[in-house]
């Protein structure tokens, strides 16, 4: 039995981007069609559809990580921190829908809400090329993915610990201390509230800034930060529960 | 006075938000004596964090020291928020049972 091939027509509205995106992301490599008839006309199997769908976090990698700056897909897509505020309530009522256990919830929704809060209160008037976020879920798998190409902690740390040489530095000291200094404008310490939420509970988390990579978890209370091989200049976050 | 937190929303999650509901509780707070108890309920707050606590709570705390109260504290991210607060500003809130 031959299985349903989609037109690019319906591919588009499907995964909400353009047929121009959708011809770029076939060249590239990205969503590759299949060509059939006469014309060679462009159709996408389903299953690449939804494979496409699965893979929020490989999204939001390849977008941070990308060497050419685009706007994320609408679906995703944060530009403002409003946009931000509104969806976060909209995943808020969704884990409460999922059944998601009532006192994983809220910690979900407030380490989401810090981290990216944190993206925008960091980067506010200074984003180096797209402004604003990626936020995407997934209540089934279980996952919150955020990502941003902002200036990375690194930079954003400096102001008030210029001491500070390099990613992995910038990452333990946001993950652990207290930084007192805080000027020249209030600045939260969301990340240690990431830290003891996410130590004390079911979740683990994945972050990523510059070539440094950081996991935690319940199971691994203590931060392991590692050199990644890839590097860049934003955020990416990976939230497991 | 009681403060209800729901009024000003019940994800309560940004610096920005936190900080334009205090300024706009500023006037009616300016308007009660220095003696007088605050309670802060967050009866109906679904989620709450430290950046907009410390946005709120941290200037009320400031200005009005042991006459703070917080009240309905029992949603896991309003406990997880005060033990963060507790922790970076070295203080205690008081909760009210």
């Amino acid at each position: 039995m031959t299985k349903k091939l989609i037109p690019i027509r319906e591919a588009s509205g499907l995964l909400n981007v353009s047929i121009d995106t959708l011809r770029r992301w076939d060249e590239s490599g990205k969503l590759i069609a299949v060509r059939t008839g006469k014309g060679g006309h462009r159709y996408y199997r389903q299953e690449d559809i939804d494979q496409y769908f699965s893979n929020i976090f490989s999204l939001a990698k390849s977008w941070a990580f990308s060497s050419t700056p685009t706007e994320p897909e609408d679906t995703y897509y944060c530009q403002i921190s409003s946009v931000f505020q509104a969806r976060l309530a909209t995943m808020e009522n969704t884990l409460r829908q999922f059944g998601t256990s009532g006192d994983i919830s809220p910690l979900i929704t407030a380490i989401t809400g810090e981290i990216g809060n944190n993206s925008f209160d960091h980067n506010l008037g200074n984003w180096p090329d797209i402004s604003g976020i990626f936020f995407g879920y997934d209540p089934t798998k279980r996952m919150v993915v955020l990502a941003d190409r902002g200036r990375g902690i690194l930079e954003t740390l400096k102001k008030v610990r210029p001491e500070l040489e390099n990613h992995n530095m910038a990452l333990e000291v946001a993950f652990t201390e207290i930084v007192s200094g805080r000027a020249p404008e209030a600045r939260g310490n969301g990340l240690k509230f990431v830290k003891q939420v996410v130590t004390q509970n079911p979740i683990s988390l994945i972050y990523q800034t510059g070539d440094a990579k950081l996991e935690l978890g319940e199971d691994a209370p203590e931060i392991i930060i590692q050199q990644s091989e890839d590097s860049f200049h934003g955020c990416l976050a990976l939230i497991r529960f | 006075m009681k403060i209800e937190l729901k009024k000003f929303g019940t994800t309560l999650t940004s610096r920005q938000l936190g900080k334009e509901a205090f300024a706009a509780f500023l006037p009616t707070l300016n308007s009660i004596p220095k003696r007088e108890e605050i309670e802060v309920d967050f009866e109906g707050v679904t989620t709450f964090t430290p950046s907009w606590g410390d946005e709120f709570l941290t200037p009320l705390i400031n200005n009005y020291k042991n006459k703070v109260l917080l009240k309905n504290t029992s949603n896991s991210s309003v406990k997880a928020t005060i033990e963060l607060l507790e922790n970076v500003g070295s203080m205690k809130f008081q909760i009210k049972s």
